[in-house]
Order: structure tokens, then C-alpha cells, then sequence
């Protein structure tokens, strides 16, 4: 399954001058590294992938524990929260499975508009509602349930942080480094 | 070895279980304190009871950090024996801390399951650190 063309593109747009400045990222080349062309780096980050595998080992966990706690206090909720919680939960299971997929196939296909999609889901959509469930003791928040978020917490920040500021980042470069020298191979005689 | 491609994740998940427990325990740890104690009792002998019972989950979860630690680091992740003594540690712990919960046991049980279920992977944990980075043994 691939990214429609202009959500590709858009993504791509996106990481290359939103996230990185394009001034700053030539000036630091590392001297010891020479400049090569067909550069076989593995750039797919073993810390973000690792994330992910054990996300993806927890998420039905999560998702049962959810189902149950939010049956058993569904009585007790007044009637605004329930609507919000169920919705809650269906939008980010959802967010979830497309947001895993698209983190599996960024980082181990070393795709940038994948991975920068798995990191815009991540830090706009995941962080926050996951902060919400944890923090708004309004929808009567059981223990159970403060476990099992505090633990879909973490992967979800480390994720941001791991993916935002590594993954990404090395990969952008990459991708930079070699439509640069692209630039100049392929000059016209 | 194919058998490591399914005791990583069982071992992460057990570890995820116990952990998950203990944090529930934390937050409702009202009725195991009443169990420990007499059935008329003071405000002063609640707080000492309670207290006791939040050292031992708070050492709990800094054991948890040192087996995490070891297995995230890698130093431990693919060692099938040490795998297969977490899974099995921790899966009884996660068990006997269910029924802690749900039948209120008293806190001196509790102290028992920390001791056989949190304290032992940490201390095999320690030893393979110290094997692994300080006689450069290689991490099977």
C-alpha cells in the first residue's frame, strides 16, 4: 500500500524545509566521512524500530484493557463523556494501526514521507490524546487504566523523540546529500 | 535461533504485565493497607502501613529500571536463560499480585512476591552487566 502521490510529496515538502533548515544541514559533514555517491549506510534507526516492534506486541493489550475499563465506567460517566471517550478510543485505535504501519514501512524501507507521516501522527494526534486520557480526572480515571497509558505514554514520546530527532533527521540529510551530488554528475557538458 | 524471535516479545510483554500491576496496586493500595492492620486502628498506624507498602512498590519499580535497562541495552535481550527466567518470574509475579489484589492479602505477602519475583531477575541482571562490560563476555 502506497502514500497517495501528493500526500507523498507534501510530506516530503514538509520535512525537507519545515523540519530542517536546508542552510544548516551542508555545513555539517562530518570530515572523516567521505562524500560518495552510492553511500550503503544503514540509515534505519535500531532504537525507532525497536519502539515499534514492542508498541506493536502492546497495543492489543491497551486496547482490551480500554474496552473493559470503559465498559465498567461507562454507567458512571455523565453524558458528553461518554460520547467523547468512545470516540476517543475508535479514533485512536485507528491512528494507531495507520501510525504503526506507516513507522514499520519509513523506517526499515528508509521512506521519508512515511516516516514523517508516522511522526506528524505521532506529535499532533497520539501525544495529545493520550496526555488526555492521563491527566483529565474528570473521566474518572481508573488504575488499571493509569497503568496501561503511562505505558503507551512512553512509547509514544519516545517515538516522537527517537523518530523526530534522529531517524528523520539522518535521513533527510541522506536524501540531500544525494540529490546534491546528483546535481553535479548529471550537469549538462 | 527462531525460539528468540518469541521470547523476546513474551519476556518484554510479562515485564509490561508485572509493571502494569504494580502501578495499579500503587493507586489503589487502600484496601491491602486495611488488611494489614488490626481491625480498630489509628490514623498513625494506617500512615506507617501505608508507607511501608509505597517503599516496596517504589523499589519494585527500581528494580523494573535495572531489568529494562539490561534488556533495552541489549545485554540481556538474547540470553535465553536469563529469558526464560524473567518470563517465568514475572508471569507468577503478575498472577500473585492479581490475587493480592483481588482477595486484599495482607502486606507481608508482598514483601515474598518483591523478593522472589522483582529482586532475583535484577541481581541476574546486574551479574550479566558486570559480565558483559566488565569481563567483555559476549552477549549470546
Amino acid at each position: 500500500m502506497e502514500l497517495p502521490e501528493n500526500l507523498r510529496k507534501r510530506l516530503e515538502d514538509f520535512s525537507r524545509n519545515v523540519l530542517f533548515d536546508p542552510n544548516r544541514s551542508h555545513t555539517v559533514t562530518k570530515e572523516h566521512e567521505p562524500f560518495v555517491l552510492n553511500d550503503k549506510r544503514i540509515l534505519s534507526s535500531l532504537h525507532l524500530q525497536m519502539s515499534l516492534y514492542f508498541n506493536l506486541w502492546f497495543f492489543p493489550f491497551w486496547w482490551i484493557s480500554e474496552i473493559v475499563m470503559l465498559n465498567l465506567k461507562y454507567p458512571f460517566l455523565p453524558d458528553y463523556y461518554k460520547f467523547i471517550l468512545v470516540t476517543i478510543l475508535i479514533v485512536m485505535t485507528c491512528i494507531e494501526a495507520i501510525r504503526l504501519y506507516l513507522g514499520y514501512s519509513g523506517n526499515l524501507q528508509e521512506k521519508v514521507p512515511e516516516l514523517a507521516g508516522f511522526w506528524l501522527l505521532s506529535i499532533l494526534l497520539q501525544l495529545p490524546l493520550i496526555l488526555f486520557q492521563l491527566f483529565n480526572e474528570a473521566i474518572l480515571i481508573q488504575p488499571l487504566e493509569r497503568g496501561v497509558h503511562i505505558v503507551l505514554a512512553i512509547f509514544i514520546l519516545t517515538q516522537v523523540a527517537l523518530g523526530g530527532f534522529t531517524a528523520l533527521r539522518d535521513l533527510v540529510r541522506h536524501t540531500e546529500s544525494q540529490f546534491h551530488l546528483r546535481q553535479f554528475n548529471s550537469s549538462p557538458p | 535461533m527462531s525460539a528468540v524471535s518469541s521470547l523476546v516479545p513474551a519476556r518484554f510483554l510479562t515485564i509490561i504485565a508485572h509493571l502494569v500491576i504494580v502501578i495499579t496496586i500503587f493507586w489503589s493500595r487502600d484496601s491491602n493497607v486495611k488488611a494489614c492492620l488490626p481491625l480498630e486502628y489509628t490514623q498513625e498506624q494506617y500512615e506507617e502501613e501505608d508507607k511501608k507498602l509505597v517503599v516496596g512498590l517504589s523499589v519494585t519499580l527500581g528494580l523494573f529500571a535495572i531489568e529494562l535497562a539490561g534488556f533495552f541495552s541489549g545485554v540481556s535481550m538474547f540470553n535465553c536463560s536469563q529469558g526464560l527466567l524473567s518470563i517465568g518470574v514475572h508471569a507468577s509475579a503478575s498472577v500473585a499480585l492479581l490475587f493480592y489484589l483481588f482477595e486484599q492479602w495482607e502486606c507481608s505477602v508482598y514483601w515474598w512476591i518483591l523478593a522472589i519475583c522483582s529482586v532475583l531477575p535484577a541481581c541476574v541482571e546486574i551479574t550479566l552487566f558486570i559480565a558483559v562490560f566488565g569481563f567483555k563476555k559476549k552477549a549470546s
